[in-house]
């Protein structure tokens, strides 16, 4: 099993090699932080984690299951395959716990969606990043 | 049928779905309303299986094919500030002679959580709330997070569900959160609706009688997390006693003391889930009638699923139940009755296929080869000389959720 998860991790990263577009973590400006852990950023995308550290609410965005740059993000980043990132929400949205994130169409909507929205977080490919959003590193 | 949560307005023949597929095209148009309002979520679900059996009854008249297992639910949560959320869902449910429809408030609650930072939260819930109990209780009724077409019925009996759904009351939830580690800790306390599904379950159908919680459902969980899910351990127990009441015995008391031990390992592709429960079941009183009825229920199951392609996902699951676990196959529990012996445990084997052609959609068909018949319901198998030992059980589910 550990042969088969290698493996498609290995041929995830060999993608990414021929596509050449990695996935970044991105937020509004106005978050202060410049990195995050790795389980901060899972709780933050479980939508467990529901404010920033100085109080200001989180808004997390994102695309599309189907979305090559989702599916990335969720395997590379959370370490997770999309569908059970889309599971772990539907728990919590239909027991009252929790909400979902707010979903974005296109990378486009993502940078627009997370530059305006205070406390907002997000993904976008490296090309795509401008000066109205802050990449995060995550450590 | 059931007395809970029941609004009168549906009392006979005003179906539940009905007022829900109104609340959810409510819903669907609301998308607007949330773009406006992002502390405002709705969300829904609708599902509809068709159930086949060669013999014996389950979610309906199954043996000549059943569209009798429908669900639809639809909720609405706000989140007033990052420590205060307020959720309720609203739920029809229609299963065989088990459950007719009727729409229930599934919950209502509000969540405070008065310590968050990092790495730890801690808040409380107030009202009706689903217990955390098993990895999967909490969304039983949804098919987008259960883990197959029917409930593995081992854990999750579909003929006792109340018993261990909701509670009306309050809950104290704890969380820490490490680099790999995750612990987190609910405790419950408060009433359990009792329905007839329940009478009919713990006390011979034949004595009629009528149950009443006495005090309160207390209990909890305690779950771990390793490596964000990677592997996932859970520790549940729910206690309560009801208070019965029969035409023919003098009256007593059952109490219940439900244990379940959870263990999940999610790996790439691949998720291996096993679930153990133990049930002792309690009779007080009755003139000393019912002692010999004393017993622990238990029953596990062993799952894997396996993410075949992006859509495509396999399933293969073994379940067992026993209604004495020290004499697991029932023959002295015949002895002592005079019922079959297959009342008293079930071996099932489930072969299963999901497809998830959109984020919304699912279309699930599964293939059960059964031995045994403790699950089945009393109400929808009147009699227990009349069920077939070996059966087998097709079903197709189809379900949105937005």
């Amino acid at each position: 099993m550990k042969a088969v998860y290698q493996l498609t991790v290995a041929a995830l990263l060999l993608c990414l090699a021929v596509n050449g577009h990695a996935v970044e973590l991105i937020a509004n400006p106005n978050v202060p932080q410049e990195s995050l852990s790795r389980s901060m950023v899972r709780s933050i995308f479980s939508m467990r984690m529901t404010s920033w550290p100085n109080g200001v609410p989180i808004r997390v965005f994102v695309l599309g299951d189907k979305e090559d740059l989702h599916s990335r993000f969720s395997k590379l980043i959370l370490g997770v395959f999309p569908h059970q990132l889309r599971r772990a929400w539907n728990r919590q949205i239909f027991s009252g716990i929790g909400q979902a994130p707010e979903r974005v169409e296109s990378e486009r909507e993502m940078l627009d969606r997370v530059s305006h929205t205070p406390g907002a977080i997000g993904y976008l490919s490296e090309e795509m990043i401008n000066e109205q959003v802050r990449k995060i590193a995550v450590e | 049928m059931s007395k809970y949560g029941r609004l009168p307005l549906n009392n006979t023949h005003h179906p539940g779905w009905l007022i829900i597929v109104w609340l959810m095209s409510a819903g669907v148009c609301a998308g607007d309303l949330e773009l406006t309002n992002p502390r405002l979520q709705i969300h829904g679900f609708i599902t509809q299986a068709y159930v086949k059996t060669t013999d014996n009854q389950f979610f309906g008249d199954s043996e000549d094919g059943s569209f009798d297992f429908r669900e639809l639910g639809v909720n609405a949560s706000y989140r007033f500030s990052p420590k205060l959320l307020a959720s309720a869902q609203l739920l029809s449910r229609d299963a065989g002679e088990m459950y007719d429809g009727a729409l229930t408030v599934d919950y209502a609650q509000i969540d405070y959580q008065f310590q968050m930072s990092e790495q730890n939260r801690t808040g409380l819930i107030a009202g009706r709330y689903k217990n955390p109990f098993g990895l999967y209780n909490e969304t039983r009724d949804v098919a987008a997070t259960r883990p197959g077409i029917f409930m593995p019925q081992a854990i999750y009996w579909d003929r006792v569900r109340n018993m261990v759904l909701s509670n009306d009351g309050l809950q104290l939830y704890t969380e820490r959160t490490g680099d790999m580690h995750r612990f987190n800790l609910q405790l419950i306390l408060g009433k359990t609706p009792i329905d007839e599904n329940v009478e009919k379950t713990y006390i011979d159908p034949m004595l009629n009688a009528s149950l009443e919680q006495d005090g309160f459902t207390y209990g909890g969980r305690l779950l771990y997390e390793w490596d964000g899910g990677r592997i996932r351990l859970a520790l549940s127990n729910a206690i309560l006693k009801l208070d019965a009441k029969t035409q023919l015995l003098p009256p007593g008391r059952v109490d219940l003391d439900y244990w379940v031990l959870s263990a999940q390992y999610n790996d790439g592709p691949w998720r291996l889930t096993a679930e153990y429960m133990e049930e002792p079941l309690d009779y007080r009183g009755f003139g000393g009638l019912l002692d010999a009825a004393d017993t622990t229920v238990n029953g596990y199951y062993l799952q894997g699923d396996y993410r075949l392609r992006e859509d495509w996902e396999i399933m293969l699951r073994y379940e067992e139940s026993h209604y004495d676990k020290d004499h697991p196959d029932g023959t002295e529990n015949s002895r002592m009755t005079g019922l079959p012996s297959r009342f008293f445990y079930s071996k099932l084997w489930t072969l299963g296929l999901l497809w998830e052609p959109t984020e919304q959609l699912m279309v699930r068909t599964e293939f059960s080869r059964i031995n045994g018949t403790i699950f089945l319901s009393n109400l929808e198998n009147p009699q227990p000389n009349a069920t077939a030992k070996d059966w087998n059980l097709f079903s197709l589910l189809v379900s949105y959720s937005f």
